[in-house]
C-alpha cells in the first residue's frame, strides 16, 4: 500500500469520526499521519493506539472511535476498500436526524388559553404601575405572545446584572491589593530607582460558572419558552454556561444555544431533543449527567441550576444518588421551581421531596421578578 | 521503551509505552488524563529516570501566573546592587546591563526546562486542569516555540527541547488548542494481571498469592457503582500496610481495620458494610470459597 493510499484512508476515517460527532481537526490528522509513519502498520492494536493518541480522542468518544475503527480500519488493506460502507448509514439517533418531535405545544403562546382572567386584572387595575413593573410580576403561564416579546427585551438587560465573584488570579489594580514588585520596580526606573509608589495587584473579578439543567417535559411546557429565553440571556452574560435539557433522557444543548432570536432556537431544540414535552425521569437524567458530564463541567466553583417542577416518575433512590454526587462537587445547587410561585404549593412531589436535602437554595421561577432575585443568589 | 520502563519498576501497558515512544519521536508534549491515582505523574518520573535526566516539575494551581511559572527578577538583589553602586558612581548604562543580567534572574520551572544546558530535561506540568484558561493560553505559546521573551534580556531559545508531560484530573475540560498541540493518552485503571505485577514489583515481601488476593478485592471494589474507585496508588498503600502488619491473607476483620488506606471518603467507608466486605472477599478468594 502506498503512502498516498494511507493518507487518503486516514482522511476518510477522520471524516467518518467527524460525522459521528468526534471533533477532529486537520492538525490532528497531520499528527496521525506522522504517528502512523512511526509505528508498525501490520500491528492493528498498535495502529489503534497511535490513532487514539494522535487524533486526541477524548475518553467519552472512545466507544464511537472503536466502532468506526473496527469497521473502517482493516489491517491488511487500509486503502480503497475499507470505507466503502459509508458511515452515513448509521447517523446518531436523537441528533439532527432524530425522531422529529416538534411539539407544537411548547411553541404556542403558552398561557393563551389559561390566562384570561389574570390578564384582564393585570391590564385593568393598578394604575400606578408601569407596564414594565406589571410584566415583572406576571406569571409566565399567563403571558401572551406580545408580553413574551417584551419580556425578552427586559431579560436581555437583566443578565447584565449577573453577580460576579473574585477569582484567585491577581490582576493590576489602582486601588488596594498586594504589592506587585515586578511592576513597582519597573515604575521606579522613571524616578531613578526610588520606589515612590507601590504598584498593586488584587484578585480578578470573574463571572460565575454555571451549569443549567432544564426540564423540558410536558408539565414544564407553559414555562419552557420563557425559561429558555432566560437561559439564553444568562449565556450572553456568562458565555461559558453549559446547558443540558432533560425529560426522559439527557441532551447537551449548549452548542445549539446561539445568542439570537428565541423562536428559531426553540424550534431547533424541540426537533433535536428527543421526547420534548414528553414524560419526566429526573432521577435517570441527572444520573446520566453525573456519569457523563459532571467531572468535566462542574468544579468546586460551579453553580448548578436545576430548572424543574420536580414531578418525577422514576425511582427516588436514583435521584438521591445523583443529587448527592452533584452537591458534593458543585459550589452550590440552586433549584428553580416554577410551581413555587403559587403560595399554595408545597414541595410534596416525591422527586422534589427527596432532592431538597441536597439543594442549597430553593427558589421560585414563575415570573421575571423571581428570576431577577435568582441572579443575586448566584453570587452569595 | 517498554523494557526500559519495566526496568524502572513501572509496569507499562502497551498504550503507555507507545505514547511515550511517539511523543519522543514526534517531539510533542504528551497530555495524560485519567482518574486520580492511576499513575499519570509517574510516567514523567520514569521517563526522566530512563533518559537519565532531570525532572522539572511545575505544579499547577488556581491563580498560577507567568511570574511563578516562567521567571522573576530578584528585586531585593537588584535594589541592593543599585544602592551599592550609587556610592561608586557607576555608569548607568553599564549598571542596567548588570542588574538585568542572568545573575539577577530567578528561573522558574518553565524557563529552567528551556535553558538547561546539560541536555533535554523532562518537564512535568502537573494537574493543568487546576490552572485557569489564561494560563493554558500562555502555556500554549511556550510549548509551541520553546522560546521565551524577557523584555530586558531579549528572546531566550531552548538549548534543548525538553520532553513535556502534562497531566489532568479532568476537573475541567482542557481547551482544544492545547489538546491539539499534544498527543493524548487516557489511562484506565490497571487490569488484574497488571495490578498484580505492580504489587509484586513495588511492595517487597508480598507473595504472589496474596498480591492476587489484594488485587481481586480492589478490582471488585472498583466495579461497585458508588463511591470513588480506588487508584493503584491506594492499592499500593493498602498492600504496604497489610505487609507491615504481617498479614498474609485477607479476612473481614483485617479489611475493616485497614480500609482507611483504600477508601478515603467518609461516606464510602460508611457504606461499605460488613456484608458487602464479605461478598467482596468471597469474590477475591474464589479457590478458598470453593474449598470451604
Amino acid at each position: 500500500m502506498s503512502d498516498h493510499d494511507l493518507l487518503a484512508h486516514l482522511a476518510r476515517f477522520a471524516g467518518a469520526l467527524r460525522e459521528h460527532g468526534v471533533r477532529v481537526a486537520l492538525g490532528d490528522e497531520l499528527d496521525a499521519a506522522a504517528a502512523l509513519g512511526l509505528v508498525d502498520l501490520a500491528d492493528r492494536a498498535e495502529v489503534r493506539r497511535a490513532l487514539l493518541m494522535s487524533l486526541k480522542v477524548r475518553h467519552r468518544d472512545r466507544s464511537a472511535f472503536d466502532a468506526l475503527f473496527s469497521r473502517l480500519w482493516t489491517a491488511d488493506a487500509p486503502g480503497g476498500r475499507g470505507p466503502s460502507e459509508t458511515p452515513r448509514a448509521n447517523p446518531r439517533p436523537g441528533r439532527f436526524h432524530g425522531p422529529s418531535n416538534p411539539s407544537p405545544r411548547a411553541l404556542l403562546p403558552a398561557g393563551a388559553a389559561a390566562g384570561g382572567e389574570a390578564n384582564a386584572q393585570a391590564e385593568g387595575g393598578a394604575p400606578g404601575y408601569s407596564r414594565e413593573a406589571l410584566l415583572r410580576r406576571k406569571p409566565f403561564d399567563e403571558c401572551t405572545d406580545s408580553d413574551l416579546a417584551d419580556m425578552e427585551v427586559l431579560l436581555a438587560r437583566l443578565s447584565l446584572r449577573l453577580a460576579t465573584e473574585r477569582s484567585r488570579r491577581l490582576v493590576p489594580t489602582r486601588g488596594r491589593g498586594q504589592a506587585d514588585l515586578r511592576r513597582s520596580f519597573r515604575r521606579s526606573l522613571a524616578t531613578g530607582g526610588e520606589l515612590v509608589s507601590l504598584a498593586r495587584r488584587a484578585r480578578a473579578l470573574e463571572v460565575p460558572r454555571l451549569v443549567v439543567l432544564c426540564d423540558t417535559s410536558g408539565s414544564m411546557d407553559p414555562h419552557a419558552r420563557f425559561l429558555l429565553a432566560f437561559i439564553l440571556s444568562l449565556k450572553r452574560a456568562a458565555a461559558r454556561t453549559e446547558v443540558f435539557a432533560f425529560n426522559t433522557e439527557l441532551v447537551r444543548v449548549t452548542p445549539w444555544l446561539r445568542p439570537g432570536r428565541i423562536g428559531p432556537t426553540l424550534e431547533r431544540l424541540a426537533a433535536g431533543v428527543p421526547d420534548w414535552s414528553g414524560g419526566t425521569r429526573i432521577g435517570e437524567s441527572l444520573a446520566e449527567f453525573v456519569s457523563r458530564h459532571l467531572q468535566e463541567t462542574v468544579s468546586a466553583r460551579t453553580t448548578v441550576v436545576i430548572l424543574s417542577d420536580g414531578l418525577d416518575r422514576g425511582d427516588p433512590a436514583v435521584l438521591v444518588g445523583a443529587m448527592r454526587a452533584i452537591a458534593a462537587r458543585a459550589r452550590q445547587v440552586i433549584w428553580l421551581n416554577p410551581l413555587l410561585g403559587d403560595p399554595r404549593y408545597r414541595p410534596e412531589a416525591r422527586g422534589m421531596e427527596v432532592a431538597l436535602p441536597f439543594v442549597d437554595r430553593f427558589a421560585p421561577a414563575h415570573n421575571l421578578e423571581s428570576l431577577e432575585r435568582f441572579l443575586t443568589l448566584i453570587a452569595a | 521503551m517498554q523494557e526500559a520502563m519495566d526496568a524502572c519498576a513501572y509496569i507499562a501497558e502497551p498504550a503507555i509505552a507507545t505514547a511515550v515512544y511517539l511523543a519522543r519521536e514526534m517531539r510533542k508534549p504528551l497530555l495524560v488524563e485519567g482518574d486520580a491515582g492511576v499513575g499519570k505523574t509517574e510516567i514523567a518520573k520514569v521517563l526522566a529516570q530512563i533518559t537519565g535526566t532531570e525532572l522539572i516539575r511545575l505544579q499547577c494551581y488556581e491563580g498560577l501566573d507567568a511570574n511563578t511559572a516562567l521567571y522573576e527578577w530578584n528585586y531585593q538583589r537588584q535594589i541592593l546592587r543599585l544602592r551599592m553602586s550609587e556610592r561608586d558612581g557607576q555608569d548607568p548604562a553599564q549598571l542596567e546591563a548588570v542588574i538585568f543580567g542572568r545573575d539577577f534572574l530567578l528561573e522558574r520551572p518553565l524557563l529552567r526546562a528551556i535553558t538547561r544546558r546539560e541536555g533535554p530535561a523532562v518537564l512535568l506540568i502537573d494537574e493543568i486542569d487546576r490552572a485557569d484558561e489564561a494560563f493554558e493560553a500562555f502555556l500554549l505559546e511556550v510549548l509551541s516555540d520553546f522560546q521565551v521573551t524577557i523584555p530586558e534580556l531579549g528572546t531566550i531559545r531552548a538549548e534543548h527541547v525538553p520532553s513535556v508531560v502534562l497531566t489532568s484530573n479532568q476537573s475541567r475540560e482542557i481547551g482544544d488548542g492545547l489538546r491539539r498541540r499534544c498527543l493524548y493518552l487516557y489511562i484506565e485503571h490497571p487490569s488484574l494481571e497488571k495490578e498484580v505485577c505492580i504489587l509484586r514489583a513495588k511492595v517487597p515481601g508480598v507473595s504472589e498469592r496474596f498480591a492476587v488476593e489484594i488485587s481481586r478485592f480492589v478490582q471488585s471494589l472498583r466495579r461497585r457503582p458508588t463511591g470513588r474507585p480506588p487508584g493503584i496508588a491506594e492499592t499500593l498503600d493498602w498492600a504496604r500496610a497489610l505487609v507491615s502488619l504481617h498479614r498474609d491473607r485477607l479476612d473481614a476483620e483485617t479489611v475493616e481495620e485497614t480500609l482507611g488506606c483504600l477508601v478515603k471518603d467518609e461516606r464510602g467507608a460508611r457504606e461499605l458494610k460488613r456484608a458487602e466486605v464479605t461478598a467482596l472477599l468471597a469474590e477475591a478468594q474464589p479457590a478458598e470459597a470453593a474449598a470451604g
